[in-house]
């Protein structure tokens, strides 16, 4: 793991360029540009109120900024996980052509996504100031959810995106996977509707629903997030990230012969 | 790594790889195949031989530091996978490869080229890419775009590009890498004829600057001119070593009788034993004695200098003389040789023949002989030329393989003359005559008439 990540960062030239381009290509061609980084998930969030907040009529006070703030970490992990399980598979011409680090591809993806997070993030902040939401201090754990969120992600990332390159159809079970990932956790909804019999199963199989609570519980809460879980998932995480790193390495060897 | 020094660039040895097939009948690998194939216990079954398509078989190769090295061999034979191996792309299946030095692969141009980019933009992160750094890249930014010649098209989108500019583009990232090792796969004719003079340009600089070069190709010429030694791969294995001319015929002669003997072009790591090209009669480039059914050959041309000693490389100045050794092991009457001297992209020059220069020869001719062509001088311009020689016997106008021998040889200039030949010349300069007394004569003349 640590040989890998070295590795990773004596190509962070390569690493930066990549998420740079990829950053940049998403919106090329596009009359709104970069400005579609704020409006995707605005859109997201305005079809979620509408539905929850006005059709459905539910009990949350400052319900799309209470959404908004799961929305978005979501969004990061959700798109990073179907997009990085066709990174390797679908860039060819880099794997089989030139000597490249496979490692950089999925690590790009991840890097892009939070890249977007963090410029959507104002956006939050806005909205909870429109709403009358003041951040209050508990934001300095802010990085460290972050950080257990990037282990988290990385481990997926690198898993997936390693068995794709022999079994192509799990990029299509992972899209599906996603859908009912997002309704299981508590995005939309208040993690205290999970009939309680059900809420300790969730938590200790979703390690996204751990992630998003301690988000609403910084921003939306204002209250310190539950330490026992998220530092039980960091540990997780870690350990994911290596299990997930040992498969990817013996399995690289193979990436430039099986894509 | 702890290994000592060698002067050895890149070291092969006992290389195999295989590939597994991947059309299990005609299905991808998919879950439920392999969950399928796993509950019937054929797992390891698939690690077994038939699975497998066994493309390297045992290469050993060294590559000494500063040289450039070719490598031949029919399609299929293996050259790109040896490619892939020594840039770190594929791993071998058995075997060891040291490479000491910094890699550069062309492999493939234009790695990582995003479309909606400019030309700009795809230069930093194709040359990021291809392992130089930001920074480096910044630096060589303008010589890279300069060298492309795209001009202001330099930044507008890659799509608009046409093929040539693309690869124009490509090509230029490709080569301002800087690296010890350069492995290059079928590239070098990139863009117009200009530009190709270009890249050979910056490879000869390459060379100049002592950098091992590994190259694929099918242009012989190429192999000819620009390479200190190559190695014919054949059926997964290398089959020689040696000098690019004696492998390059050698390969010419096992191709045409392998077509003589109508053999059926099979991909060789598909086949049973390898699939090479049969092996020659005899040794490379028939020396000593012809094959056993012509009744006379030509053994061996080659380019003599004054004192009888033979030259690679002469000027256009040089007295030289084309020995050609024949053999004839029945008396044969009635014989012509034809002499054909062409440049190195195969072009003719010239051809003629003791028939045409009306040359009596002996009649029936000795069983070893030597008929020298003399030049008073060579008059060609610098470049790479190609002397061959076959024999025509009685009403058999068509010559047949093996009768044929050849050798190249390339001239050496420091004049910046152009066209096809150097005549013998000299320019006299004379003070101004009385122009318009002569001018006005002319006029007058003109008028007259």
């Amino acid at each position: 793991m640590i040989r890998n990540f070295r590795e990773l960062y004596s190509y962070r030239g390569l690493l930066l360029s990549l998420v740079q381009r990829e950053l940049k290509a998403r919106y090329r061609g596009s009359v709104l540009g970069f400005f579609w980084t704020f409006l995707n998930p605005t859109l997201h969030m305005l079809v979620y109120a509408l539905l929850f907040g006005v059709f459905m009529k539910n009990q949350i006070p400052n319900y799309a900024y209470f959404m908004f703030v799961g929305l978005l970490p979501w969004i990061w992990f959700s798109t990073s996980v179907s997009a990085g399980a066709s990174a390797i598979s679908d860039r060819r011409d880099l794997m089989t052509k030139v000597r490249f680090p496979a490692q950089v591809l999925p690590a790009t993806v991840v890097a892009t996504n939070f890249c977007n997070f963090i410029f959507s993030l104002p956006l939050m902040v806005v909205l909870g100031l429109i709403f009358g939401v003041v951040p209050s201090w508990h934001v300095v754990l802010f990085p460290v959810v972050v950080l257990v969120q990037m282990c988290f992600t990385f481990a997926v990332v690198y898993a997936v995106s390693a068995f794709n390159v022999t079994f192509r159809d799990l990029q299509h079970i992972v899209m599906n996977l996603m859908t009912l990932w997002f309704f299981v956790t508590p995005v939309l909804y208040k993690l205290s509707t999970i009939p309680e019999e059900y809420r300790r199963v969730l938590q200790v199989l979703n390690p996204m629903s751990i992630l998003i609570t301690s988000y609403q519980a910084i921003f939306y809460e204002h209250r310190l997030p539950d330490t026992v879980p998220l530092v039980s998932l960091l540990v997780v995480s870690v350990v994911l990230l290596w299990g997930a790193t040992q498969i990817f390495e013996s399995r690289r060897e193979e990436f430039a012969e099986s894509i | 790594m702890a290994q000592p020094p060698t002067e050895d660039a890149i070291v092969i040895q006992d290389v195999v790889k295989n590939f597994r097939k991947k059309t299990i009948r005609g299905e991808y690998t998919t879950f439920k195949s392999e969950l399928v194939r796993w509950l019937r216990g054929q797992r390891h079954a698939a690690l077994q031989g038939s699975r497998f398509i066994e493309s390297l078989r045992g290469v050993n190769l060294r590559i000494p530091k500063g040289q450039t090295v070719a490598i031949l061999g029919r399609n299929g034979s293996g050259k790109s996978t040896l490619l892939k191996l020594i840039t770190g792309i594929y791993t071998p299946t058995s075997g060891s490869i040291q490479v000491n030095g910094r890699i550069s692969a062309l492999l493939d141009l234009g790695a990582g080229f995003h479309p909606d980019f400019s030309g700009r933009e795809n230069i930093l992160i194709n040359g990021i890419i291809l392992g130089m750094s930001r920074a480096e890249v910044r630096a060589k930014m303008d010589d890279i775009i300069a060298f492309s010649e795209l001009g202001e098209f330099i930044d507008e989108p890659v799509r608009t590009y046409s093929s040539g500019m693309y690869m124009r583009l490509a090509f230029s990232v490709a080569t301002h890498v800087d690296p010890d090792i350069l492995i290059i796969d079928e590239i070098l004719a990139v863009g117009d004829e200009h530009f190709s003079k270009k890249s050979l340009a910056k490879m000869t600089e390459f060379k100049r600057l002592g950098k091992t070069i590994v190259l694929v190709t099918h242009d012989m010429s190429t192999v000819e001119r620009w390479c200190d030694q190559a190695a014919w791969l054949d059926g997964g294995r290398i089959r020689r070593v040696g000098t690019p001319a004696e492998i390059a015929a050698e390969y010419r002669q096992a191709v045409s009788l392998a077509e003589a003997r109508s053999t059926v072009f099979t991909p060789p790591a598909l086949t049973e034993g390898g699939g090479a090209l049969p092996s020659l009669p005899e040794g490379p480039v028939v020396r000593d004695e012809p094959p056993a059914s012509p009744p006379v050959a030509v053994s061996r041309v080659w380019l003599s200098g004054p004192r009888g000693e033979e030259l690679g490389l002469v000027t256009a100045e040089t007295r030289t003389e084309v020995c050609i050794d024949y053999v004839a092991r029945e008396s044969v009457e009635d014989v012509e040789f034809v002499l054909t001297l062409s440049s190195a992209d195969g072009a003719v020059l010239y051809v003629t023949s003791t028939r045409t220069d009306r040359v009596p020869l002996p009649a029936p001719l000795p069983p070893q002989g030597r008929l020298r062509f003399v030049l008073p001088r060579v008059g060609l311009l610098g470049g790479s030329y190609v002397l061959s020689v076959e024999l025509k016997t009685g009403n058999n106008a068509n010559p047949e393989p093996g009768r044929e021998a050849r050798c190249t040889f390339s001239v050496s200039t420091e004049h910046d003359d152009r066209g096809v030949f150097r005549p013998e010349h000299s320019w006299v300069v004379e003070e101004a005559p009385a122009a318009p007394v002569q001018a006005v004569s002319v006029s007058k003349h003109a008028a007259a008439s």
